[in-house]
């Protein structure tokens, strides 16, 4: 799943050659959203040892929700003290361990209580957050850059996002170009645009249907819900407006005011969505 | 006082111009047992907790120090020898034993801490300028070397207890 959630940030990070600064800003958004809820669901675990007085690594990087054990190999008891008081072992005898979940994003040095000159911190960040590569990420990188076809829910929901949110704000503006530059071949673009927008939005909102039904328990609760019920009703909305535009095209219409409003409400319904992605990640 | 009781620990100890491995060894293991029998002092006289919590550590601390050293001197077939330094270490240690049993509840507290400071800081010194340079035994150097940690530890929490029991 790791390398799911990598290959979810590698989808990020390369989508900056996309030529709209819509494109360009939904992909993002669509892949911090699959991000997001791919960390918030596999939370992680990690060890510091400590030996030799020491505690290794002396500095450690998690995600709100990851487990961190400390292994004591030393000969001597220790405590993992927090400055903050967030948390105390209490002794931890050689030969034993001791774990806590981390909380919040914060960077949160410890101690030894008995022996003050051991020091260390952890830097917890926002699940999804990976300003900091470490030599694992570098691995999983590496790894995630060997392509293979999408086969799960998890990994195909991102990928038609892209499109859900760009073909929409891409033909809202083509044919208001079209318009303005009286241009046939604009609206045309823009015709063929909404009527891709139908077809692969309903695709969109069932796979992210199927990845609810099938990791629903550890996913974003409200959030989620509203997110999958505003997926479901978007996809309607953007059949109905394929179906107007086909109508006007049969007419041989210009789109009118009426039809540019519809569009713009369906498109800020598509940015909400993305608003709401944008919580799921960073929790606000 | 806690420059006084150091100086005249690193005095007692810098005799010891080139000790022998056995010697060092014999130092090492003295130390311990007096920081230990220090605290076994602190836990029957203090009945400050926080006092008490920093004894036990030294005993733990200390315990497990003499068993890794005991066990390292085993397997490098080194028996500890007496030296004018650990016999020093002693006679110094049973005149800071005097003092504590003369002294009760903070003003035992206040002398116990201030001389953990300085007695730590002596083994500190001593052991970076005399022991480590002259041990022979790589092992045996590389031990002492793992040693200054813990000893810088306790020194820290020594000061932090000192710290909280308002002295200087």
């Amino acid at each position: 799943m790791n390398n799911k959630r990598q290959q979810a940030r590698l989808t990020g990070e390369t989508a900056s050659p996309a030529p709209h600064a819509f494109l360009n800003f939904w992909t993002h958004v669509a892949a911090l959203i699959v991000l997001g809820i791919s960390a918030m669901a596999h939370n992680s675990q990690h060890t510091v040892t400590i030996r030799q007085m020491h505690f290794d690594p002396s500095q450690i990087r998690a995600e709100a929700g990851d487990v961190i054990e400390w292994k004591n190999e030393d000969i001597f008891s220790h405590s993992v003290t927090a400055n903050n008081g967030s948390f105390d072992s209490g002794l931890i005898p050689p030969g034993s361990s001791w774990q806590t979940t981390i909380g919040k994003p914060d960077t949160i040095a410890y101690h030894c209580r008995p022996h003050p000159n051991m020091k260390a911190e952890v830097i917890v960040q926002v699940p999804g957050e990976h300003g900091h590569h470490t030599h694992a990420d570098a691995q999983g990188e590496k790894e995630s850059l060997r392509w293979s076809p999408p086969n799960s829910p998890d990994e195909l929901h991102p990928i038609l996002v892209n499109f859900t949110a760009a073909l929409l704000p891409l033909a809202l503006l083509s044919d208001i170009f079209g318009r303005i530059l009286r241009r046939q071949a604009l609206h045309s673009a823009a015709l063929c645009m909404v009527t891709y927008e139908a077809i692969i939005t309903p695709l969109t909102a069932a796979a992210g249907w199927w990845w609810k039904i099938r990791e629903g328990q550890q996913l974003h609760g409200e959030l989620i819900t509203v997110h999958q019920w505003l997926g479901t009703v978007a996809a309607v909305l953007f059949i109905v407006l394929a179906l107007w535009r086909w109508q006007l095209h049969r007419c041989a219409a210009s789109p009118s005011w009426a039809y540019f409003a519809f569009a713009f409400i369906s498109l800020i319904a598509l940015i909400y969505q993305g608003s709401l992605g944008g919580a799921m990640v960073f929790g606000h | 006082m806690i420059a006084v009781a150091g100086s005249l620990l690193i005095a007692g100890i810098a005799n010891a111009q080139t000790p022998s491995d056995p010697e060092i060894v014999g130092i090492v293991q003295t130390a311990d047992q007096i920081d230990i029998s220090h605290a076994k002092l602190a836990l029957k006289k203090s009945s400050n907790p926080q006092v008490k919590d920093f004894a036990n550590q030294m005993i733990s601390d200390h315990t497990n120090l003499e068993k890794s050293v005991g066990d390292l001197t085993k397997k490098l077939g080194v028996s500890p020898a007496e030296s004018d330094t650990s016999k020093q270490l002693k006679q110094r240690a049973e005149q800071e034993t005097k003092k504590l049993n003369t002294l009760k509840g903070k003003d035992f507290d206040r002398e116990y801490a201030s001389h953990e400071i300085a007695y730590h800081q002596a083994v500190l010194d001593v052991a970076g300028k005399t022991l480590i340079p002259n041990a022979k035994n790589a092992e045996l150097k590389s031990a002492l070397e793992g040693a200054a940690p813990l000893l810088q530890g306790h020194l820290q929490h020594a000061q932090q207890l000192q710290q909280s029991l308002g002295g200087r």
